[in-house]
């Protein structure tokens, strides 16, 4: 099943000539996850306000073509009724304080005052989710009072309680630590066996690996790459669109010239796929020489 | 800890339902700007929210905040209204060229004695009342949450404001931009201060609101609440007092002037 569908679209900024997303064609199935990544500027983060159903509605640009999710056209719906369908996580996590409830268990029960949740449902939802990112020692503290790290699991917090089918995260570890990062990483991969569809841009391509079903590559507004995470980050082309290779693809790459790559293997994009790449140059050379 | 002017604390004042302390405020401030006899009018709000606060041990905090608000403004007013009155008729002393009026003097106490009472009945509200639950009372009075919002964002940006503000400056400082020293210095140094943090400030209204609508801030569905602050009958009784009282006031003082007892 489709779950988001974008055709022909193009968007640009109030008062702006360069659109900021071009001729985009996108199916996302549901259940699918997919991360986008790019150079600073290429578009990531307006397309995930496209995703999430936020452009056009709440902004004033000019947007050409049609999204739809889950068979919603997004520009016939507001962002109200895509609420508690379609989940956004910015890269901010203060921003994403409503600021008007007092501890983090109310803040995260917010959403769901907002969509109508029974009260009487809301303590065990909320809970789960405390728990599921490690928040529930903190349940009583003032969102004000926690560290960057603990916000942006509060802001995944607040998300993940509406349980919504598709979830959109725009650069969610971006004011993270690396443990912190696992951790967001790790909550976030909980939801693959949940099928919800995940959209995420980020820059740890290393992770994008590991977990991503599939990778579109967005170059000054445009797709430019779109497949499996093998295909898309060891691309020829991935540099000239200012995108780094991970350190086991360069190497691969580098050691190609040499003739230190089997020619007929795939460049690797995790760390096993290099030692089983290395491993067997090296056992030719030694069965060759 | 604090929240912006909030002070946490679990005393009666604390407890009272959140609109129960903004009609208290609403009706201080109709009294002090339009009862009858000025200064009788101007000081008793004060000084009973004072009493208030002081019964909820905070009154301490909101008396150095009236303190330092205002003695800026007072010496002001003093100066200007005192030297430079238009009523000023009675001389009371001479510094060089400078003749202090009574009528001047007299007329900026009124203001500051005003302004004194409004911060005080104000900050009984603000500081005993966590914005939070000012809104979500607002909100369970029935009124519509973006009608809620508009209202309470105010006492909501400043809070922020007053963080970004430390922000920048501290960045700023550690740049070299003078923060302290003489006034000139101070105003010439608020440019690059006020700059990004206008800026920023309108990033963070759109990112916020961004946040709220995909938490179903204006989803059409009726809203529930986790909990539900307390409100009694006996609030309820005494909302209805205190507005009819400072109805009577108002309406008292608008007959006198209208069959000219003044
Ligand atoms: N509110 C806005 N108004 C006008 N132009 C904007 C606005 N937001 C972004 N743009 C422009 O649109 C283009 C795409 O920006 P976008 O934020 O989507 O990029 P990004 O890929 O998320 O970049 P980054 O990696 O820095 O987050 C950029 O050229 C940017 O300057
Ligand atoms: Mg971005």
């Amino acid at each position: 099943m489709v779950m988001i569908e974008v055709t022909g679209l193009t968007y640009y900024y109030p008062l702006s000539h360069t659109p900021a997303l071009k001729e985009i064609n996108l199916q996302i199935e549901a259940g699918q996850f997919v991360a986008v990544i790019g150079a600073n500027g290429a578009g990531k983060s307006t397309l995930c306000l496209v995703l999430s159903g936020l452009i056009p509605t709440l902004f004033n640009g000019r947007m050409l073509g049609n999204v739809t999710i889950n068979s919603m056209n997004t520009r016939n719906h507001t962002p109200g009724e895509f609420a508690g369908r379609v989940g956004l996580v910015l890269q901010n996590p203060t921003n994403q304080i409503s600021e008007m409830r007092y501890t983090v268990f109310e803040e995260v029960a917010f959403g769901l005052e907002n969509l109508g949740v029974s009260p009487s449902e809301m303590p065990e939802r909320i809970e789960h989710v405390l728990r599921l990112t490690g928040l529930i020692d903190l349940r009583d503290r003032s969102p004000f009072t926690l560290s960057g790290g603990q916000r942006q699991r509060l802001a995944l917090a607040s998300m993940l309680v509406l349980d919504p089918p598709v979830l959109v995260l725009d650069e969610p570890t971006a004011m993270l630590d690396p443990q912190g990062s696992r951790e967001v990483f790790h909550i976030i991969q909980t939801l693959t066996t949940k099928n919800t569809t995940v959209v995420i841009t980020e820059h740890n391509l290393e992770w994008i690996a590991q977990t991503a079903d599939r990778v579109i590559a967005l170059n000054k507004g445009s797709i430019v790459l779109d497949g499996n995470p093998e295909f898309v980050l060891t691309s020829p082309l991935l540099e000239t669109f200012g995108i780094d290779y991970l350190r086991y693809t360069q190497a691969a790459r580098e050691s190609q010239i040499y003739g230190l790559w089997p020619s007929q293997t795939p460049l690797p994009v995790t760390l096993e796929q290099s030692v089983l790449g290395f491993n067997r140059v090296s056992s030719i050379k030694k069965g060759g020489g | 800890m604090t929240l912006g002017l909030y002070t946490a604390g679990d005393s009666w004042l604390h407890r009272l339902f959140p609109i129960t302390k903004l009609i208290f405020s609403l009706s201080a401030i109709a009294i002090i700007f339009g009862g009858p006899n000025k200064w009788l009018s101007a000081i008793l709000p004060g000084v009973i929210s004072i009493l208030i606060l002081w019964s909820a041990g905070i009154a301490w905090r909101a008396l150095k905040l009236i303190v330092q608000l205002l003695t800026p403004i007072a010496v002001i007013l003093f100066i200007v209204h005192g030297f430079f009155g238009p009523a000023n008729h009675q001389i009371l002393m001479r510094l060089g060229p400078f003749v202090l009026g009574q009528e001047g003097l007299m007329y900026a106490s009124l203001i500051v004695v005003r302004l004194v009472s409004t911060l005080a009945s104000s900050l009984l509200l603000v500081t005993s009342t966590h914005p939070g639950s000012l809104i979500q009372a607002l909100e369970q009075t029935g009124l519509s949450r973006k009608l809620v919002y508009l209202l309470g964002s105010p006492l909501l940006l400043l809070p922020q404001m007053a963080r970004r503000i430390q922000t920048i400056r501290s960045a700023q400082q550690s740049r070299g931009l003078e923060t302290q020293g003489n006034l000139l210095q101070r105003i010439k140094a608020l440019f690059p201060l006020v700059a990004p943090l206008v800026f920023s400030a309108l990033v963070d209204v759109e990112e916020r609101s961004l946040a709220l609508e995909v938490r179903g801030f204006s989803a059409p569905t009726p809203k529930t609440n986790l909990t539900e602050i307390p409100d009694t009958t006996k609030q309820q009784v005494l909302r209805w007092g205190m507005i009819v009282i400072a109805v009577c006031f108002l309406v008292f003082e608008f007959w006198r002037k209208r069959n000219g007892y003044d």
